[in-house]
């Protein structure tokens, strides 16, 4: 057991665990659209993304020239390119910002910063590991031999935590498509709101089985007895499996991705609620829309991937705790599974059309969320009769 | 307390899917379009006077920037309606290539529809896939003629160069793996059920709508219509083709999605017969350096992707322009069709109708 601390080593280790989590996301964001132009760039035979491959001399060049010569296109051009993201940024950071002359100027600036921090803060709540991850170096000052904890906060209704602080995002959105004064982020805005206020709904009914099954709101202990199904049923796989498939497609709609992607959709609303946006303010936008599918890969990997084990559903007890590394929670299992899931995102990206309005309403009320309350139902069952 | 207002709303002229500089006025109640109103004009160039002020060998080079994804069969209709305003003969082997490469215009005018269809509804892959046998085509027209989009590809009796060496191997190199290019279109979106949700029975159209205002082209088709002036009035090598007229009953987007492929199908057997039975012999008859006019005037059409294609030339005694020239711009007559088919419907559907409707605003407003 390490020392009780005092309360300004509370707050450096917490400020310390902040800054790291921070970075990890600020680093994942610009990859995420890295992978996301390489990704879709084999699934469309783009040209540019493909085939910025290597130089002309060195090692790599004559490997790359080789996978020519057989036909292929080179695997490793797959990294060439990376400068782009640094491109990407001090593009963003350095254009000119404008703010519409109609535009409610104070509205306008906290729209983006309130989905910046909506999408950010909800990692505050997320266990990346559970319980410490490593302790501080004896030598440090102040904070030797402190923990590091797998999460900034073990909250214990963290769930509630996350999808209350998650829904706030939204606000940024609606604040931002009203605040610009122009007619189609309005509609993208209006489109938003009932699309996020709609899909919330099943998307909080299928994390619901989990919390059943689990017994527990804390996002850590949840994580824990899903993977390992301390104490659950092995019928308990079916509401999870189910949960899993309607907790995804709403986490799309909640992300604003294709084929939920109505609020921004570039042919019919130009740029949806972010049309008046430039500069950093619309680089925050898009910073949201990525952490938040980060966030969204994170909570299904937490519910419904067992987390930081290796195998979900209660199967990782078939591996004994005694087996080194795979019979081990780890954070290398938790990154590999949001890795899976983002890759998913942007593959559906690449594959489907995007649905109308009303299609959209249909899909949400009619199919997800009878469906969600009926899962909701089977999982209580399954954790009471068996 | 509860006042509901309707919304104006510019869709164009810079608008993402409005493909050119089309403009529609949208009526909005919520997102239901109540009242659609296009707008045209920004993109013309008064292509009808200059082709008077010009010889009629001048003239065709305008017609390449009427539907520019579609030079060539604006080319044959000019060379051929002066062909016929003069009586000229035109050599078979001329006549075979110029429909073989009309047909492959067409089949990169509707890959150019495909991608662009299905970019507005959401799906990006398509259009690049589409984009990429489009390449083949350009490359095969590059070979022809030195041009990718304004080709100007043939001459007033003929053509002006026999076909390049290689390019019959290039041609039968794209008709062998344009099938199952085809095919991969469709698995992506033939039974795509967003696709389908978002194209059944969104903008329909029927046919005697579709009379009544003179659309034509695959629009009709897909009302059930089979007319197509490649087989009612046939021109170039078109009578001694075999092919069919694909037609779909149900009058609606994803007819027109079909009625397309099956169009480029068929295109692509044309081609085919005309690699196989391409003729020996001249491709340029003997016409004289100036075309010197009577009193006289012709009609004359052909079908282009879009739909019927009609140049209308009026000559004077001793003229070596046309005294007047017409277009009748299939895009131009096609747009008409617009409110008629999303009025009360959402405006997702306006972004779908005016892809279905393939309009090419060099065309309507020339």
């Amino acid at each position: 057991m390490p020392p009780p601390m005092n309360l300004l080593q509370t707050i450096v280790m917490g400020l310390i665990q902040i800054v790291a989590v921070l970075i990890v996301v600020f680093i994942m964001v610009p990859l995420l659209t890295f992978a996301e132009r390489k990704v879709i760039g084999y699934a469309q035979v783009r040209l540019g993304a493909t085939r910025t491959a290597s130089g002309t001399r060195g090692f790599t060049a004559s490997l790359n020239r080789g996978m020519w010569a057989m036909g292929k296109v080179p695997v490793l051009s797959f990294f060439r390119g990376l400068p782009v993201f640094v491109a990407d940024a001090v593009k963003l950071i350095t254009k000119e910002d404008i703010i519409p002359a109609k535009a409610d100027r104070a509205v306008f600036t906290l729209a983006p910063i309130l989905s910046v921090v909506a999408a950010f803060g909800v990692f505050s709540a997320i266990a990346y590991y559970p319980g410490v991850m490593f302790y501080m170096p004896k030598s440090w000052p102040l904070i030797g031999g402190l923990p590091f904890n797998g999460a900034i906060a073990d909250v214990n209704v963290g769930l509630l935590f996350i999808l209350g602080l998650a829904s706030v995002g939204v606000y940024g959105i609606v604040l931002g498509a009203w605040a610009s004064n122009s007619k189609y982020p309005l509609l993208g805005g209006l489109r938003s709101a009932a699309q996020i206020v709609s899909y919330e709904v099943p998307l909080t009914l299928s994390l619901l089985p989990a919390v059943i099954l689990a017994g527990t709101l804390n996002f850590k202990d949840m994580s824990v007895i899903l993977s390992t199904g301390q104490g659950m049923s092995p019928l308990a796989v079916i509401p999870l499996f189910i949960g899993f498939f309607i907790y995804l497609t709403c986490g799309f709609a909640e992300t604003n991705r294709v084929p939920f992607d109505l609020p921004e959709a570039e042919t019919e609303l130009v740029a949806g609620f972010h049309t008046e946006y430039s500069g950093m303010k619309f680089g925050f936008f898009y910073l949201a829309e990525y952490a938040n599918m980060i966030v969204v890969s994170c909570l299904a990997t937490a519910f419904f991937f067992g987390g930081y084990y290796l195998l979900p559903f209660g199967l990782q007890r078939i591996i004994p705790a005694s087996v080194p590394f795979l019979g081990h929670p780890s954070f290398l299992f938790f990154m590999a599974k949001v890795s899976l899931l983002l890759f998913v995102f942007i593959w559906v990206r690449a594959t489907l059309p995007r649905y109308r309005y009303d299609q959209l309403m249909d899909v949400g009320w009619k199919y997800l969320i009878p469906l969600s309350l009926v899962n909701l139902f089977i999982a209580a069952v399954i954790r009471y009769a068996f | 307390m509860f006042k509901s207002e309707e919304m104006e709303i510019n869709l164009g002229p810079q608008h993402p899917s409005t493909h050119g500089v089309l403009r529609v006025k949208l009526r909005l109640d919520g997102e239901t379009v109540v009242k659609c109103t296009p707008v045209i004009g920004y993109l013309h160039r008064g292509l009808e006077k200059i082709c008077e002020n010009k010889t009629y060998f001048q003239g065709q080079v305008w017609t390449d920037r009427m539907d520019y994804v579609a030079a060539i069969s604006n080319n044959l209709g000019w060379v051929e309606g002066v062909e016929k305003l003069f009586g000229i003969e035109t050599p078979r082997r001329a006549r075979y290539i110029r429909t073989m490469l009309t047909e492959m215009n067409r089949i990169a005018s509707h890959l150019l529809w495909l991608a662009t269809h299905a970019l507005d509804i959401g799906a990006m892959t398509v259009f690049l896939y589409a984009f990429r046998e489009r390449e083949l085509l350009l490359d095969l027209f590059e070979a022809f003629c030195g041009a990718r989009l304004t080709t100007t590809a043939f001459r007033i009796g003929g053509l002006r160069e026999d076909l390049p060496p290689g390019f019959v191997k290039q041609a039968r190199a794209f008709q062998a793996i344009f099938p199952e290019r085809l095919e991969e279109y469709e698995t992506l979106l033939s039974e795509n059920r967003i696709w389908k949700k978002r194209t059944v029975g969104v903008a329909r159209i029927n046919a005697e709508d579709c009379i009544a205002l003179g659309v034509t082209g695959p629009v009709l088709r897909a009302a059930g219509v089979p007319y197509d002036i490649r087989k009612a009035f046939p021109s170039a090598a078109y009578a001694e083709m075999d092919f069919e007229i694909p037609t779909r009953p149900e009058a609606d987007t994803y007819a027109r999605y079909l009625v397309r492929l099956a169009e480029m199908r068929q295109s692509h057997r044309i081609i085919q017969q005309c690699l196989d039975g391409l003729p020996e012999g001249p491709v340029m008859a003997k016409i004289p350096k100036i075309l010197k006019s009577e009193v006289n005037e012709v009609y004359h059409a052909i079908e282009a992707p879009k739909g019927e294609l009609g140049y209308y030339f009026v000559g004077e005694k001793g003229g070596v322009n046309p005294y007047r020239m017409h277009v009748r711009a299939p895009s131009f007559v096609n747009l008409q069709a617009l409110p008629k088919m999303i009025e009360g419907r959402l405006l997702a559907d306006v972004i779908a109708a005016i892809g279905t409707l393939d309009v090419v605003l060099g065309e309507i407003d020339r």
